[in-house]
């Protein structure tokens, strides 16, 4: 393997990782206020990418400004779905064990994919990208698309910007004393509930937004849902549920790791975000970047 | 919320007088159904199915309902008994009843595996690792093409001439009573009482002395044994193994029908399992479209149990209709 | 423990009362032609389901106009195996037992047709096979009540072979999606190659997950190693996904792609297909000029609007097997069928065909092409200079057939 071929990979990779954690850290936010594990994190995300192929459709011709107004409306809608959501539903399980919590958002996950595949049937969407964004850039002598490196700077930029609100604004420093004094807060006369739910909403704004970004990247379908809210699982795990600086080590490595996993070990990489959760979970079962708790 | 009373256990002869009733009842099921030709077979059939079912639920439910544990990843004993049976027939040319004997042998290996890993964390932990793992042997017998047939299966599993329709149900009805007074014997054994105080206190278990992670651990093992036995079961009724069989949604079936059913009894789950199959047939039979929506029912029907009924269907009864329970 | 048994109790009552209310609706009449279909119409293979269910129905249609069958109409009742074998042989089974079907017609998915298959021997009864092209099937899988009418996965990885070992392509790469389908047929395209072309080298085979959509990972690997020809035996939707998103990494400038070109695909990726990329296709309307082809172009475009893919021109086709050799028996028993089945000789939409006898298949080749464009088609490529390697030249000998198929039977 050259130098050339293993930075093109580690930048592919990369790339990989940056837009699971776009998805992935809005599931660990949303555990760390709410401690939920919303099951039904990666079906918004799918909700989110079949809104922006519908919405695709009535906007004409591949300009960036069409992109942003994907980017724009869309993962508000999700977030909206979200409010809805946790007002009707979450709401209620909030003092139930955690197992009827997890079922709830499993019975979430069945209606929800159900209705996708009802309003949108079967067949795969793509959107296409944007036209300055559709073509390659030459990085050591191999054409790398240009789309992927876009998300190659989404990614930092959105982890700076969650940095900024959570340790530079109230509203964030109340989301992160809810992680851990939530009853001092209420005790302060904070309004503790809807802290809670703004944080879904903007974990379901985070869901939306990989969604309308990943419907560009690659083909979406039915099963796209399942099929992240695991992959998400193994990066929360890794990264520590609750920490958002987790979840971006622990996208990277999964990212990183399968395109270079899959070199010697051919199909079989798809086992290495398994195997590491397993040795995580095994030997620092709080993740990376996590706090025990027992 | 939760019914203490069902875990008192129960000697009252009337009680066994009507479950020997109702065991006959259903062993002469069959027969009736024969009398009605070819509607009649796919009902035998499809009864055959939820006895099978029914135990697969049960036995997760020994790790759900008495264990306190969520565990997302139950489908893979079942699987592993499924395929146990299928190669050992298929290409070891076993015949059926040592490779039956087979299957919750190998199932209680791999739940040995897994279940060491996975008893070491709790709750919410406890049920992605499982899910992981489960999906990890969902994905290994996916691949591994050249032995398990990848997602072709295998298939052709030989019948024995004397098991017919009527003769298999009654073979899978023998079994799952037998492993029902199994079950019931070790639930109210010292070992389940065990059990179920770990799920009432862990801390307080702890104190006493009880080494939480080995019960924890056999018991997830003795769940597993029974997924691999229902797995083998239904491998010889389709008369395949398939990849599906152990994907994490085949994992959720159980789950609901204990939830449906009743998690905090042994018969519950086996009940919610058929209730939530004959629904599904039924509705199939209804009407065409209903089949397609059957994942929103299922998910409805799961969530209003969530949110307004957690002790399932025998709960509710309990509820409507106990006056001198305490 | 009285209380619970008393539910179940009044569960069995209910079951035997709801037996009583489903069987009501059993008296069918017995003048009609029941046919089953397992389809598989949700999942990936969606597309394939529409043109293969209106196929069948303008058959079905045509049929009964003139009469029918035997005197019989024709009736399609269509249940979903969701691309999963166990709900697969529950559907079938059902469609036999409830249903009262007299035939089964099978779906996309390679593992229900398996699955499917062997129910259709359960109950005797004959199940067609258009898609869905394991060469397990006709072989290992054999069994009497069912015949095929679709180019299997041997002769599609040796027909293609054949008519690459003619190029002077030497360096290959190949991905394909792993599962069984995948593998079968990778392994007769490369036994074949290597012998065809001995200087011919497959430098390197990757293998990606089903149902993939994101091939970032795997595009570059494929790339590595400066391939002349990529194969992949990617389909449908994946394949169309997998040319979108190779085409900015340049795939396409650097190595031609071989792979399975049918209608459906070649209308998804549009105007996004390269063009001169050699395929494969199994039964291209656009280059078939038969009077049958033309006339069930004709029929097709006037009452649905759009063009018949690969499967439904087969899907079609097996209608004409069976219909043929019910008229030819004048029966629908099953027992009566499989004899003349084995052998029968058909007007196929794609020239004149047979059932061989061993093994149930027909004789219908692989049809290899260029992509180009068309005046005809503004909105998609099509294949030119198409030509059919024939089913005899690339299909199992009998011998071999028996061979694999006594090996199953064990």
């Amino acid at each position: 393997m050259t130098a050339d071929f293993f930075i093109f990979m580690l930048i592919n990779g990369l790339c990989q990782g940056m837009l699971l954690f776009i998805i992935a850290s809005g599931l660990t936010l949303v555990f760390g206020v709410l401690r939920v594990i919303n099951f039904a994190h990666g079906s918004l995300y799918m909700i989110g990418a079949f809104l922006a192929y519908s919405l695709s459709t009535f906007l004409s011709g591949g300009s960036l400004l069409n992109f942003f107004l994907l980017m724009l409306v869309i993962p508000p809608g999700i977030a909206l779905l979200g409010f809805f959501l946790e007002v009707t539903l979450f709401r209620r399980v909030y003092r139930e064990e955690h197992l009827l919590q997890l079922l709830l958002t499993y019975a979430l996950v069945l209606i929800l994919d159900e209705l996708v595949r009802l309003i949108w049937g079967g067949d795969p969407r793509s959107v296409a990208r944007p036209d300055l964004l559709a073509g390659s850039v030459d990085i050591m002598s191999m054409a790398l698309p240009s789309y992927n490196l876009f998300i190659l700077f989404i990614g930092p930029a959105l982890a700076l910007g969650m940095w900024l609100m959570l340790y530079k604004t109230r509203a964030g420093n109340l989301m992160r004393a809810a992680v851990t004094y939530p009853d001092t807060l209420g005790a302060l006369g904070v309004n503790v509930s809807w802290v809670m739910t703004s944080t879904f909403m903007l974990g379901c704004w985070l869901a939306g937004l990989g969604g309308v970004l990943m419907a560009e990247l690659a083909n979406i379908d039915l099963g796209i849902g399942m099929e992240k809210i695991i992959e998400c699982f193994a990066v929360v795990v890794i990264g520590g549920l609750g920490s958002v600086g987790g979840a971006l080590l622990g996208s990277l490595i999964i990212g990183v790791g399968i395109t270079f996993f899959q070199l010697p070990f051919g199909r079989w990489a798809l086992l290495f975000p398994y195997l590491v959760m397993a040795v995580v979970l095994i030997l620092r079962p709080w993740g990376l970047f996590g706090k025990p708790e027992r | 919320m939760r019914d203490r009373n069902l875990d008192k256990p129960t000697t009252n002869n009337l009680n066994w007088v009507i479950g020997v009733a109702v065991a006959v009842a259903l062993a002469l099921l069959p027969f009736v159904l024969a009398g009605f030709g070819r509607t009649g077979e796919y009902w035998i059939w499809v009864s055959t199915e939820m006895i099978i079912m029914g135990l697969f639920a049960m036995s997760l439910n020994l790790i759900l309902g008495f264990g306190g544990m969520v565990s997302f990843g139950h489908a893979a004993f079942f699987g592993v008994g499924a395929y146990t049976v299928a190669l050992l027939m298929k290409k070891g040319g076993v015949p059926f009843f040592l490779a039956l004997m087979a299957a919750p042998v190998t199932a209680a290996m791999a739940a040995a595996v897994i279940g060491w890993f996975c008893v070491r964390l709790i709750g919410l932990y406890f049920a992605i690792l499982t899910l992981a793992f489960g999906q990890l042997l969902y994905m290994i017998v996916f691949q591994w093409y050249t032995f398990t047939g990848g997602d072709d299966g295998i298939h052709g599993i030989p019948r024995p001439e004397i098991l017919g329709p009527t003769g298999y149900y009654l073979l899978c009805l023998v079994l799952f009573l037998a492993c029902l007074l199994l079950m019931r014997m070790i639930v109210n054994s010292s070992f389940g009482l065990t059990i179920r105080t770990i799920r009432e206190n862990m801390e307080r278990a702890k104190f006493i002395g009880i080494n939480v992670r080995r019960y924890q651990w056999l018991n997830f093992i003795i769940a597993g044994a029974f997924a691999g036995l229902a797995g083998g079961l239904l491998a010889e009724l389709n008369r395949f193994a398939q990849t599906e069989f152990l994907h994490w949604s085949k994992s959720a079936e159980p789950i609901l029908a204990s939830l449906v059913g009743g998690m905090y009894s042994l018969l519950g789950p086996a009940i919610g399992s058929a209730v939530l199959m004959f629904l599904k047939v039924f509705l199939q039979q209804m009407h065409q479209r209903m089949v397609e929506v059957w994942a929103i029912i299922l998910g409805l029907i799961l969530l209003v149990v969530v949110l307004f009924a957690p002790g399932g269907l025998v709960g509710l009864y309990q509820k409507m209709f106990s006056k001198s329970e305490s | 423990m009285t209380r619970k048994h008393l539910r179940i109790m009044v569960m069995l009552l209910s079951i035997i009362v709801m037996q009583g209310l489903a069987m009501t609706g059993d008296s069918m009449a017995q003048d009609t032609i029941r046919l089953g279909f397992v389809a598989d119409i949700t999942g990936v293979a969606a597309q394939f389901y529409k043109g293969q269910k209106a196929a069948i129905d303008l058959f079905i249609e045509e049929a009964n106009a003139s009469g029918g069958i035997l005197g019989k109409k024709l009736e399609l009742v269509v249940r979903d195996a969701q691309l999963k074998p166990d709900v697969g042989a529950t559907m079938a089974r059902e469609l036999v037992l409830s249903e009262k079907c007299d035939f089964l017609i099978g779906g996309t998915s390679s593992a229900v047709a398996l699955a499917v298959t062997k129910v259709a021997q359960e109950f005797k009864k004959i199940v067609y096979f258009h898609t869905s092209n394991t060469e397990a099937l006709t072989t290992t899988d054999f069994q009497p009540y069912m015949f095929q009418v679709v180019p299997n996965t041997g002769i599609e990885g040796r027909g293609i072979a054949v008519a690459l070992s003619k190029k002077p392509y030497k360096q290959y790469a190949f991905i394909g999606p792993d599962y069984a389908y995948g593998h079968a047929q990778f392994d007769s395209f490369k036994s074949d190659l290597t012998k065809l072309k001995p200087d011919a080298n497959i430098i390197e085979e990757v293998w990606v997950k089903l149902g993939e959509s994101n091939y970032s990972p795997y595009i570059p690997t494929l790339m590595a190693k400066n391939p002349e020809i990529v194969y992949s035996n990617f389909w449908g939707g994946q394949l169309s996904s997998f040319i979108k998103q190779a085409k900015p990494y340049g795939l396409f400038k650097k190595a031609t792609l071989t792979s399975l070109f049918d209608l459906d695909m070649l209308r998804t990726t549009g105007m996004d297909m390269p063009e001169g990329m050699m395929g494969y296709t199994r039964c291209p309307f656009y280059a078939i000029d038969t009077p049958e082809m033309n006339a069930f172009v004709k029929k097709f475009y006037e009452k649905y609007k759009e063009w018949p893919s690969d499967w439904a021109c087969m899907a079609y086709d097996g209608m004409v097997v069976l219909a043929e050799a019910i008229k030819k028996a004048n029966t629908i028993d099953s027992d009566q069928l499989v004899k003349t089945i084995a052998g029968l000789q058909f007007k196929s939409l794609r020239g004149d065909r047979y059932i061989r006898a061993e093994d149930h298949m027909a004789n219908v080749g692989l049809y290899v092409g260029l992509t180009g464009k068309d005046s005809r088609f503004p909105e998609f490529l099509i294949m030119k200079e198409v030509e059919e390697v024939p089913a005899e030249k690339v299909w199992l000998s009998v011998e071999e057939v028996k061979k694999l198929q006594a090996a199953g039977k064990k």
